[in-house]
């Protein structure tokens, strides 16, 4: 028995180890999809194999005493902002989808704008607003001699943060379950309607649960982003793990700590992401069908009208039109004194990096997504999993890896480099730009990734195989075929990444070159010496140029959606 | 003998059993065979490994004593010459009737592919739906596109897989009667696949049954389906 078991074994391997296979298995894509999977992969094993390294003396005490409130700092955070955003967003979403009502269409993509303003920013407005020379307090003193009770309008505490990154976020469970919501056939509504649910019951007993996969993933990313602010907190004074890292690294320039403390954040980010599999549950909702009738939304009627524009008006005011408007107004008092070359240069840091990193990310996700749909294997499976990995580890983790990856990369080639050249310092590729964009590329390689993977997804195969039959090279159809047609899923991918980059701020504070600033860490550092108002200027160029991209890619979306013809036809 | 497949056997990743099981097969030059079968009998998997868009477990594929695909050699699809008739026929919807056509002509000069488009285009009868696009087209107007196509290279043998599967019903008895007349003028080797044995009556000079991957029978098309 042994024996035939074994001799089928060797059978197998000689299958797999055809030659012939790997003949037509090496190419362009492989290669070079392996290569870059490698690069990203690699920091973060090398991040895992100092945990190996003894703890310093500070550790005991971190453990002790230390610990337990980054644990309960940080999971209320994200147990209150969670559950809030996915409230919402998700109640924002059945509300534009399924109704009609004043101002409706401006809100079905204004909703989204939020988006577009950090954390942090949102943050120290708020503070500036409601602290007592704001101009609400001011206002009241000078006009009614009403003086507040201070402790009421403090905004800097865990309260006030998840009033802040519900505001800021929701939009994730909002575009979501929306497009989710798009996608679905209006029958289902109907159905429950005619079996004499009221909107309210249908919405409660099917809505919802058709929409779970969608909502937990949403929400999903909530959490994520919570884990991963840094600015935030640290301007509010919460000590959670992204403020706890930084500064056992920086403050007490314990290395190994800080290690330690990311594998606990890593540990709770795998939790997270193993829970979201389990509450999507094995019931896939959605329809392979795409000439379904999407659901149509129905006029509302009387005092819902004004209560519906009202909620959107409410929630819109507060996540983007007030912090916009009081960034205005600052932004008039400080615009001579900011406005100047150095600011210009700031601007140009800001987007020359975000291009950078974002084309790299465009690149990498189309080579590795169109290498995972040709060869569809266990190993692509891998490929995929690294890709969107980054995207679930906070950036204060990703930026230990990536800089200790790159001291150990300098001071490994050091004795190269001096062979080479005799002017070569230790310190190379640490001390430039390349480590921040390569860590940008970690960090959002997944958002790229999922939007250009999906575009290859609604275009299928068959147009793929029909040009191999006619000829065409794997690359030649790549270009002449495969890359037209998934134009609008590029376009979407670069504006999201785009937008992401952009507004990043830990990665950038820690991995940053010397006096290298961008427009988020500028507006970071007035906010932080107490110069609110002259961080304005930096913070609204930061929400219009993403604004405006949340806009285009709005438009994109639904022509992409009118144009889609291809699949079918 | 034009084209000689033997021993072929497939599986999927995923599947338990074998999809193809010990294929062998030989076609003569200008016939067209019909492989007949169920759905899930495998025949579709045929084409593929013919193409080239999947790679057998074992067995060899010759087309003019060439060996396309064997142990030790694989024919890249892009390489092998071979035209193919999807079954949803994938026309690129970016591209007019003539830019889809003109898609598979690379060796030759610009005069060379506008004769070329229009000799297939009057083969199909469609000569004056050069500019359009795929969307402005009937699924019938697609199919003959598609055809056209896949001619238009002179590809050393032609597959077409359910080429009437996504027709109307009342069209479906014309249509044979064309693509029998144009794979006749065209006179390449064809294989076309089909689960409808009035297909494989009108058009097939051969018929081969598949049942779960194996030949049960080879034949004429009267004489295979006399019987029923």
């Amino acid at each position: 028995m042994f024996i035939i078991k074994s001799y089928k074994h060797k059978k197998d391997v000689n299958d797999l180890f055809k030659l012939r296979d790997i003949k037509t298995n090496v190419n362009m894509w492989s290669v070079l999809s392996f290569v870059v999977i490698v690069l990203i992969i690699l920091p973060t094993l090398n991040i895992s194999l100092k945990l190996l390294n003894e703890t310093s003396e500070n550790w005991p005490h971190i453990k002790e005493y230390l610990l337990i409130d980054y644990i309960i700092n940080t999971a209320t955070i994200v147990a209150f902002g969670g559950a809030f955003t996915m409230i919402i967003g998700t109640s924002l979403a059945w509300l534009i989808t399924a109704f009609k009502f004043p101002m409706s269409k401006f809100f079905k993509w204004s909703l989204l704008l939020p988006l577009a303003v950090p954390p942090y920013v949102a943050g120290f407005t708020y503070h500036g607003i409601l602290n007592y020379t704001g101009v609400i307090q001011t206002f009241l003193r000078n006009n009614t001699n009403i003086n507040v009770n201070q402790s009421l309008f403090n905004i800097m505490n865990h309260k006030g943060a998840i009033f802040i990154l519900t505001l800021v976020l929701y939009p994730y469970v909002f575009a979501i379950v929306r497009s989710f919501l798009a996608k679905q056939s209006a029958d289902l509504i109907e159905n429950s309607r005619v079996l004499g649910k009221s909107p309210m019951a249908t919405f409660f007993k099917v809505v919802l649960p058709i929409s779970r996969p969608a909502i937990v993933g949403g929400v999903s990313l909530v959490i994520l982003e919570i884990l991963n602010e840094y600015g935030l907190f640290n301007y509010f004074g919460i000590s959670t793990f992204s403020v706890a890292i930084f500064r056992t690294w920086f403050g007490l320039s314990d290395l190994d700590s800080a290690i330690r403390l990311a594998a606990i954040v890593m540990i709770m980010v795998l939790m997270i992401l193993l829970l979201e599999k389990l509450m999507r549950g094995r019931k896939r909702y959605s329809y392979t069908s795409s000439k379904i009738r999407p659901i149509q939304p129905i006029e509302l009627k009387g005092i819902k009208r004004i209560l519906a524009t009202l909620y959107c008006s409410v929630i819109f005011g507060f996540g983007f039109l007030i912090p916009t408007i009081q960034l205005l107004h600052w932004a008039l008092l400080t615009y001579r004194e900011i406005l100047n070359v150095k600011f210009l240069g700031y601007l140009y840091n800001s987007l020359r990096v975000t291009t950078i990193a974002t084309v790299i990310i465009v690149v990498i996700s189309i080579l590795i997504a169109n290498y995972a749909r040709i060869k569809e294997n266990i190993l692509t499976k891998i490929y995929t999993r690294i890709t969107i990995l980054g995207y679930s580890i906070p950036g204060a983790v990703i930026a230990v890896a990536v800089m200790i990856f790159f001291i150990d990369i300098d001071n490994n080639t050091y004795v190269i480099r001096q062979a080479i050249s005799h002017n070569s310092t230790r310190l190379f590729l640490s001390t430039s730009l390349v480590m921040l964009i390569f860590a940008y590329v970690i960090r959002f390689l997944g958002i790229g990734y999922n939007s250009i993977e999906s575009g290859f997804d609604k275009i299928g195969k068959g147009y793929f195989e029909a040009s191999r039959l006619l000829g065409m090279s794997v690359t030649k159809t790549f270009f002449k075929v495969d890359l037209p047609m998934i134009k609008p899923a590029i376009i979407s991918g670069f504006i999201l990444v785009f937008i992401d980059i952009l507004k990043e701020l830990p990665l950038t504070m820690i991995l940053r070159t010397f006096n290298f600033h961008t427009l988020a860490t500028k507006a970071y550092q007035y906010a932080n010496d107490e110069m609110i108002h002259q961080a304005a200027i930096s913070s609204l160029l930061i929400i219009f140029i993403s604004a405006a991209m949340i806009f285009v890619l709005n438009m994109n979306m639904s022509k992409g959606g009118r144009k889609n013809v291809y699949k079918n036809k | 003998m034009y084209i000689k497949i033997s021993n072929l056997n497939f599986k999927y990743k995923n599947a338990d059993k074998p999809t193809i099981l010990d294929f062998t097969f030989n076609i003569s030059k200008g016939e067209v065979v019909s492989i007949f079968g169920q759905s899930g009998s495998g025949k579709s998997t045929i084409l593929r490994l013919l193409a080239g868009l999947e790679t057998p477990k074992k067995g060899t594929i010759e087309i003019d004593d060439k060996v396309m695909v064997d142990d030790n050699v694989f024919v890249l699809p892009e390489k092998r010459g071979v035209g193919m008739v999807f079954q949803d026929y994938a026309l690129f919807p970016h591209m007019t009737v003539e830019e889809n056509i003109k898609f598979g002509l690379t060796k030759m000069s610009k005069s060379e592919k506008k004769i070329r488009v229009d000799e297939v285009l009057n083969l199909v009868g469609m000569k004056e739906f050069k500019s359009r696009y795929p969307h402005e087209l009937s699924g019938g107007q697609q199919q003959r596109i598609a055809l056209a196509r896949a001619i238009a290279p002179k590809p050393s043998l032609l597959l077409l897989d359910e080429p009437f599967s996504n027709l109307d019903a009342d069209l479906q008895w014309k249509i044979r009667q064309d693509l029998k007349e144009i794979l006749e003028k065209a006179g390449i080797t064809s294989i076309f696949v089909t689960h409808d044995k009035e297909d494989s009556l009108a058009i097939a000079d051969k018929v081969v049954v598949l049942e779960k991957g194996e030949i049960i029978k080879i034949g004429k098309a009267n004489q295979i389906f006399k019987d029923n």
